[in-house]
């Protein structure tokens, strides 16, 4: 699974990190860092509790095996 | 009260009979319930105009979908901030900073301002907001079996946060809760007295940092920079005002409407008390039912939004008790579910505005509502007693005589 991060939609609301801290970093002013999250599998629920959790909506959840396949190359690395 | 007259613009069926300062349970009313009388628009269409929905008597769109506020809130290029609300009480124009003013300007005041706010900064000020809590507390209980929840715990404990945040001491305390209580409910007369004494006191504590340093937020606003030059005094003034205004009753009537919340529901409160790793999720739950701020929006151009045809000037009112009762976004909204799952309510709106003390006033009405029940046995609304309620533009609660004898 994977994260897709509208970055430019997130407002510091911090629900995401709230429910994750490990999955979802904010930057020194309470926003998420930028760039889509590759979630490992155990954490897929966590992550999409943080996803949901969004009140802008700025976090989409990506299940697409292209998704899948992207987190498995980078469990191999 | 004389409302100003309906523009020509506006359908005569798009009128309705609708206010957050008159309609009825908006006004002081003793057992009051102002959050469930406005969740009644929602049998209603999702866009309307009420002729009389500002402090002034004018006439707003009122947005009651969550999906259509959140629209209006995070587009600022076509749904301005620019009002000077509290200038304005003194017959003056300068902005509360960043309130408002529209990006790009807003971003730049926004960002300086972000990181003392930041949630990591907020869990460095846990031990101190704790402290607080649990002083006033323990005075509550030494005392006595009953107490009033407003006067004695919830406005001394947020005016004593926003004291430390501007490094002076807790002697000034009364002073600080009757300038905050007039600006809100006092006549045309104690309202811009009001507002005077705060400015006043802002610009000397501005003056007096300049001078003398010291680490704390007034200083911090005096030597900051923006695009390479520091603040003008009316800046200064506007993000100096604005912490006083938003952070004291918001908090204040949050606490209030928990406790009174808790009063009336004994299993809830017995719940908390003895589960409190449950208190964080409860609390954003009574966030979403017992929201206090309604936003408003001025169009900067003609947009025909959702049939209403919004003429550039046009007030919007996205009013976050109203978005907090939509059953397209909340199921079941009238009922309060301790352990709501995916509640992303707006109590402290969307958009670039997002409330920048969120973070802050989350762990104060925790911590307070942990210290609470953990300090306080049982406890219910005094007999005979009856809390007054009220709506308007910053919802409240006067007063919550409690007891647990
Ligand atoms: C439960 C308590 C609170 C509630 C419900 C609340 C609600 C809100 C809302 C809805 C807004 C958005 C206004 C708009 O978009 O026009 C806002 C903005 C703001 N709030 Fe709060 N607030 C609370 C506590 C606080 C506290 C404790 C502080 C300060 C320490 C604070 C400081 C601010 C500031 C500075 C803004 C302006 C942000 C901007 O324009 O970018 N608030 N608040
Ligand atoms: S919850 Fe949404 S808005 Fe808030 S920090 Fe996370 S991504 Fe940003």
């Amino acid at each position: 699974m994977r994260i897709i991060v509208h970055h430019a939609t997130c407002q510091g609301h911090a629900r995401c990190w709230a429910q994750a801290p490990d999955i979802f970093k904010l930057d020194d002013e309470g926003y998420i860092l930028p760039g889509d999250i590759n979630v490992a599998e155990g954490d897929e629920l966590l992550a999409s509790r943080g996803a949901q959790a969004c009140p802008e909506r700025a976090l989409e959840i990506d299940r697409t095996a292209a998704a899948l396949e992207s987190v498995f190359i980078q469990s191999r690395v | 009260m004389a409302s100003n007259p309906v523009p020509d613009h506006v359908p005569p069926e798009m009128v309705r009979d609708f206010s957050l300062f008159t309609s009825a349970g908006m006004l002081p009313t003793p057992n009051g319930d102002p959050h469930a009388a406005v969740a009644c628009v929602h049998a209603g269409p999702p866009i309307f105009y009420s002729p009389y929905n500002t402090h002034n008597g004018r006439g707003t769109w009122v947005i009651t979908r969550t999906r259509d506020q959140r629209r209006v809130l995070q587009d600022a290029e076509t749904f301005s901030s620019h009002r000077s609300i509290f200038a304005s009480v003194l017959g003056e124009n300068w902005p509360m900073i960043p309130l408002e003013l529209d990006p790009p300007a807003h971003g730049i005041f926004r960002s300086l301002l972000n990181p003392l706010f930041s949630p990591k900064r907020v869990m460095v000020l846990e031990p101190v907001v704790r402290e607080r809590a649990i002083a006033l507390i323990d005075r509550i209980a030494a005392s006595g079996t009953s107490c009033d929840v407003m006067k004695d715990f919830a406005f001394p404990f947020t005016v004593n946060i926003f004291l430390g945040f501007l490094g002076l001491s807790d002697d000034r305390l009364d002073i600080f809760v009757g300038w905050a209580n007039d600006l809100l409910h006092g006549d045309d007369v104690k309202r811009p007295a009001a507002a005077r004494m705060i400015v006043a006191f802002i610009d000397e504590l501005a003056a007096m940092r300049r001078k003398e340093p010291v680490a704390d937020f007034m200083t911090f606003v005096v030597q900051a920079e923006v695009e390479g030059r520091p603040l003008t005094d009316e800046e200064v003034r506007g993000t100096g005002v604005l912490l006083f205004v938003a952070g004291l009753d918001t908090v204040a009537a949050a606490i209030g409407f928990d406790l009174a919340y808790l009063a009336r529901n004994p299993k809830d409160q017995d719940l908390l008390r003895s589960e409190p790793d449950r208190i964080g999720f409860a609390a954003e739950e009574l966030l979403r039912a017992y929201p206090t701020v309604q936003m408003i929006r001025v169009a900067t151009k003609n947009i025909d939004f959702e049939g209403a045809p919004i003429r550039k000037g046009d007030y919007v009112s996205c009013a976050t008790m109203i978005a907090n009762r939509d059953p397209a976004e909340f199921k079941c909204p009238n009922t309060i579910d301790l352990a709501r799952e995916d509640n992303r309510h707006a109590a402290f709106g969307y958009g670039p505005h997002r409330c920048l003390g969120s973070h802050l006033a989350r762990r104060e009405i925790v911590i307070g509502l942990e210290e609470w029940l953990a300090r306080i046995p049982g406890f219910r609304i005094k007999e005979g007693m009856a809390p007054i309620t009220y709506g308007g533009h910053v919802f409240g609660i006067e007063n919550l005589i409690l007891d647990w004898s």
